[in-house]
C-alpha cells in the first residue's frame, strides 16, 4: 500500500475543484510529504512502492533484547510523561492546527505528547529508521503506523524490531477493538500492533456513464470502458484484484494463481481496456472524467460522494472482495517512553476518543462504539465534535451511518485480506509477474 | 609559454630557485584539487558504489548486501525492461529534435534581432521555467484532459470524436519532453549562433550570396557543432526522465528511468543499480559519438 489518497477534511464551502483538477487531488492526509518529495526529488510523483507484506518468521518474531517486552521488563517501564507519535499527515483529527484528542489525552494523564507526520510511504520511512534500529538506537518514535500489507510490517516484527506490547495496559482496546481488526492474521493475538485506521481497495465508478455496474470486478474487464479504466500501479493492489478476477482469494493464493492472474492482467492491457496503471493520481483522473471506473480507496470515493460536484461517483465492493488493509500503531525497539507509547496506545481504544478522529477521518473505525457516541454525543466528545462541525460541515450522522466507516455486515463479509508472503523469493515472484505489467513499453 | 628566467611570483632567482620552482609544479594540481575533490568525492565514489551495487545481492529487508558478482542482474533487468530502455531512446531521441526546430528560429531571431533587448528575450524564454518542473507537468494534464478545456470543448463542437485522447499516449510523452526540455536546446543555440561574425554574411552578400544560400552555406555550417551539442544536452537529461511519462503516458509509455526509481523504492538496490549503469553506458556512448565526430573541445563550448 503506497499512500492512501483520503482527501483532507470535507469540502468547503468554496468548491476548490479548479485547483483540485491543477493539482490532480487534494493534498490529503497521505499526500502531504509526498507532495514535498515532489517539489524536492520529483521522487513523490508515482511512488510506486511495491507494497506487499512479507510475513514476520513463523515463531511470531526475533528475540527480543534484554527480554524486552516481557511482562518483567514492562512492570519496570515507568512513565516519563512524555511520548513521541509519528504518524501520517492528515491522519487525525485537527481544528485549528491542534488535535483535540490529543490535547484532551494530556489534560487527563498529564503526558505530553509531541505528534508528527513523517510517515509518507512504508518503505521508504522503513529504510530510514532500519538504520537506527540496527545500530540498536532509539528511532525517536515511541509510536508509528505501518501498513499490515507492506514488507515494512514483516520486516519489522520478523528482525524483532517492535517491542512486544503490554497486555495487561490494554483495557479500552480488550473492551472495544471490533472484530474486523482484533487478532488480525498479520499479527495474532495482537502481539505487536494495535490498528490505528482501516479501508478497502475495491472498484469506484462514474454512476453517470455506468448506470449498471454489476456486483464483479468484471465491470473493470469490460471492453465496453475500453480506454477508461484506472488500474492501481502499486503491484500489491494490482495482483490482489487480478486473483479477484480469477475467483480466488489472495489471502490462500499460490504462485500457479498469481501466473493466472497475470495473464489475466496483461490481457486485460493488451485489449486496450487499461488507461493508464495510477499511483494516489487515480481520483483525480476519476473526477474530470479520464475514467469512468476504476481501482479505488474507499475513503476517497467516501469523501468525494460528498461534494454535490462529485456525487456521481460511487464506490462497488464486489462479490469477489473487497481488499481489506489496516494502518497499524507499533512500538518500535530501543524507544525511549513505552510505558506512555502504551497509554497513548489504548487511549484511542475510548469511543468518545475514537469518534472525534473518525469525525474527521472517515476510515474505517477501528471501535464500533464510536458509533453511538456520533449519533448521541455527550460530555466531552459532545463539546468536542461540536467545535469542529463548522469547520467539518456535516453533520456527524453522517459518519456515523458511512458504512464505509461503520461497515454494516455485507462489508464485513466482502472483505479480504492480502497474501502473506513466506519469504522474499516470493516477494521477488510476485514483483517480477505483476512490476512489469505497470512498465510495459 | 615558460620563461625562461622568471621562477616564481616575485620573480626573485638564487637560492630559493629550487623550492620555487617545486612550488610551480604543484601549483597546477593544488589550483585543481577542490575539483577534484568534488568530483572524486560527489562523482567517482558513488559512481564506483553504484556500479559494485549491481553486482551484490541484497536483502530488501535488513538493507545487507554482499558481493556476488552477480552479472545475471543485468542481463535479466534487460530482459525484463528492454522495452522501457528503448522507449527512452525513443522518445527523448524525438523531444531533443522537436526541440531543435522549435529552438532553432527563436535562437537565431534573438541573435540577430534581438539588439538590445536580448537579455530580456533570453529571459523570458526562461520565465516559465521557474515553477517547479513537475508542477508544469501536472497542469499538462489538466488542461489535456479528455473533458477538460481543450479536448471538451472541441468534442463538444463534434470536431473530435468522442473516444479522442491525447494523456495516456506516447505522443503526450514526447509532448511533455519536448515541452520541459526547451531551454536545454535553446540555450546551446544562442550560444552557437550568437558567436558567428555577423560580418561573414556582409561576406557571402559580396560575393552574391542570395539570403537562402548565405543561410544554408554559411550560418548552418558554423552551428553544427552547437545543434550537436544542443540535441545531446537535451537528449541526455530525457533519457532518464521519470516524471512525463508517469503524469502523461499510459500503459505502454514506460520509460527507464520510471523503472529506475521503482527499483530503488522497492528497496531493490542491484536491480536498480543495474539499470543505472546500463543507462550510464547509452549516455557515454551518445558522448563519445559526438567526440569522435566533432572534437571534444566544442561541447564544452556550450555547457
Amino acid at each position: 500500500m503506497t499512500e492512501r489518497n483520503g482527501s483532507g477534511p470535507h469540502e468547503s464551502a468554496i468548491d476548490p475543484s479548479v485547483w483540485r483538477g491543477m493539482t490532480q487531488s487534494r493534498l490529503s492526509r497521505r499526500q502531504l510529504l509526498t507532495s514535498a518529495g515532489t517539489g524536492a526529488g520529483m521522487l513523490g510523483v508515482s511512488a510506486l512502492l511495491a507494497a506487499c507484506g512479507v510475513k514476520g518468521a513463523s515463531s511470531g518474531g526475533g528475540p527480543t533484547p534484554g527480554g524486552v517486552g516481557t511482562t518483567a521488563w514492562w512492570a519496570k517501564q515507568k512513565s516519563t510523561k512524555h511520548v513521541n507519535f509519528g504518524n501520517w499527515p492528515y491522519y487525525i483529527d485537527v481544528l485549528s492546527g491542534k488535535h483535540l484528542s490529543l490535547e484532551h489525552f494530556t489534560a487527563q494523564t498529564g503526558i505530553s505528547v509531541t505528534y508528527t507526520e513523517p510517515i509518507g510511504n512504508n518503505m521508504p520511512f522503513y529504510a530510514k529508521i532500519r538504520t537506527s534500529l540496527s545500530a540498536k538506537q532509539s528511532t525517536g518514535y515511541d509510536i508509528i503506523v505501518m501498513t499490515n500489507n507492506s514488507p515494512a510490517l514483516g520486516y519489522l516484527i520478523q528482525f524483532g524490531w517492535l517491542t512486544p506490547l503490554d497486555h495487561g495496559a490494554m483495557p479500552n482496546f480488550d473492551k472495544n477493538a471490533g472484530p474486523l481488526i482484533k487478532n488480525p492474521s498479520w499479527d495474532p493475538g495482537n502481539k505487536y500492533t494495535m490498528a490505528w485506521q482501516s479501508g478497502w481497495t475495491a472498484i469506484g465508478y462514474n454512476s453517470s456513464v455506468i448506470k449498471n455496474p454489476g456486483t464483479s470486478v468484471g465491470v473493470l474487464f469490460d471492453k465496453k470502458y475500453a480506454g477508461k479504466v484506472g488500474m492501481m500501479s502499486d503491484p500489491q493492489e494490482l495482483g490482489s484484484l487480478g486473483l479477484l478476477a480469477i475467483g480466488v482469494d489472495p489471502a490462500t493464493s499460490t504462485e500457479s494463481d498469481w501466473a493466472k492472474a497475470a495473464t489475466k492482467l496483461n490481457q486485460q492491457k493488451s485489449d486496450g481496456i487499461v488507461r493508464a496503471y495510477y499511483d494516489q493520481s487515480y481520483i483525480g483522473h476519476l473526477k474530470n472524467g479520464d475514467t469512468v471506473v476504476t481501482q479505488a480507496w474507499s475513503g476517497d470515493i467516501f469523501q468525494a460522494d460528498l461534494n454535490s460536484k462529485y456525487s456521481d461517483l460511487k464506490l462497488l465492493i464486489p462479490n469477489e472482495g473487497g481488499m481489506f488493509w489496516t494502518d497499524n500503531m507499533c512500538i518500535p525497539m530501543y524507544a525511549q517512553n513505552p510505558r506512555d507509547a502504551m497509554t497513548l496506545m489504548d487511549y484511542f481504544y475510548q469511543p468518545s476518543v475514537e469518534a472525534v478522529v473518525e469525525y474527521y477521518n472517515d476510515y474505517v473505525c477501528p471501535v464500533p462504539a464510536a458509533k453511538q457516541v456520533l449519533l448521541h454525543p455527550t460530555g466531552w466528545a459532545a463539546q468536542a465534535l461540536t467545535k469542529m462541525k463548522p469547520e467539518i460541515g456535516l453533520p456527524t450522522t453522517v459518519t456515523a451511518n458511512a458504512p464505509t466507516v461503520f461497515p454494516t455486515p455485507a462489508y464485513v463479509k466482502n472483505s479480504r485480506s492480502y497474501y502473506q508472503y513466506k519469504s522474499q523469493e516470493e516477494l521477488t515472484t510476485w514483483n517480477n509477474l505483476f512490476v512489469p505489467i505497470t512498465q510495459g513499453a | 609559454m615558460e620563461q625562461p628566467v622568471r621562477a616564481d611570483h616575485t620573480g626573485r632567482v638564487g637560492s630559493r630557485r629550487p623550492r620555487a620552482r617545486l612550488g610551480k609544479v604543484l601549483a597546477p594540481y593544488l589550483l585543481s584539487l577542490p575539483a577534484g575533490l568534488w568530483l572524486v568525492a560527489l562523482f567517482l565514489i558513488p559512481l564506483v558504489i553504484m556500479l559494485s551495487l549491481s553486482l551484490h545481492t541484497c536483502n530488501f529487508g535488513t538493507g545487507a548486501c554482499v558481493m556476488t558478482w552477480h552479472w545475471a542482474e543485468f542481463g535479466q533487468q534487460l530482459s525484463l525492461y528492454h522495452g522501457p530502455f528503448l522507449n527512452s531512446i525513443y522518445y527523448a531521441g524525438a523531444a531533443a529534435l522537436i526541440d531543435l526546430v522549435i529552438s532553432y528560429p527563436i535562437a537565431y531571431w534573438i541573435a540577430f534581432y534581438g539588439g538590445s533587448k536580448k537579455n530580456f528575450f533570453l529571459l523570458m524564454l526562461l520565465v516559465p521555467f521557474f515553477v517547479s518542473f513537475v508542477i508544469r507537468t501536472v497542469v499538462w494534464n489538466f488542461i489535456l484532459s479528455d473533458n477538460g478545456v481543450i479536448l471538451g470543448s472541441l468534442k463538444h463542437a463534434h470536431l473530435l470524436p468522442q473516444g479522442f485522447r491525447v494523456l495516456s499516449t506516447g505522443y503526450a510523452v514526447v509532448a511533455g519532453l519536448a515541452y520541459n526540455y526547451l531551454p536545454f536546446t535553446a540555450l546551446p543555440l544562442y550560444v552557437a549562433i550568437e558567436r558567428i561574425d555577423k560580418t561573414v554574411l556582409d561576406a557571402a552578400y559580396d560575393l552574391y550570396a542570395t539570403r537562402r544560400e548565405a543561410f544554408t552555406r554559411v550560418i548552418l555550417p558554423l552551428t553544427v557543432p552547437g545543434l550537436f551539442a544542443a540535441f545531446l544536452l537535451t537528449f541526455i537529461p530525457a533519457l532518464g526522465d521519470y516524471v512525463n511519462q508517469q503524469v502523461l503516458g499510459g500503459t505502454s509509455n514506460t520509460m527507464i528511468g520510471s523503472v529506475i526509481q521503482t527499483a530503488f523504492a522497492n528497496l531493490d538496490y542491484a536491480g536498480g543499480s543495474a539499470l543505472s549503469a546500463m543507462l550510464l553506458a547509452i549516455a557515454l556512448i551518445g558522448i563519445f559519438a559526438y567526440a569522435r565526430v566533432l572534437g571534444s573541445r566544442t561541447i564544452e563550448e556550450y555547457l
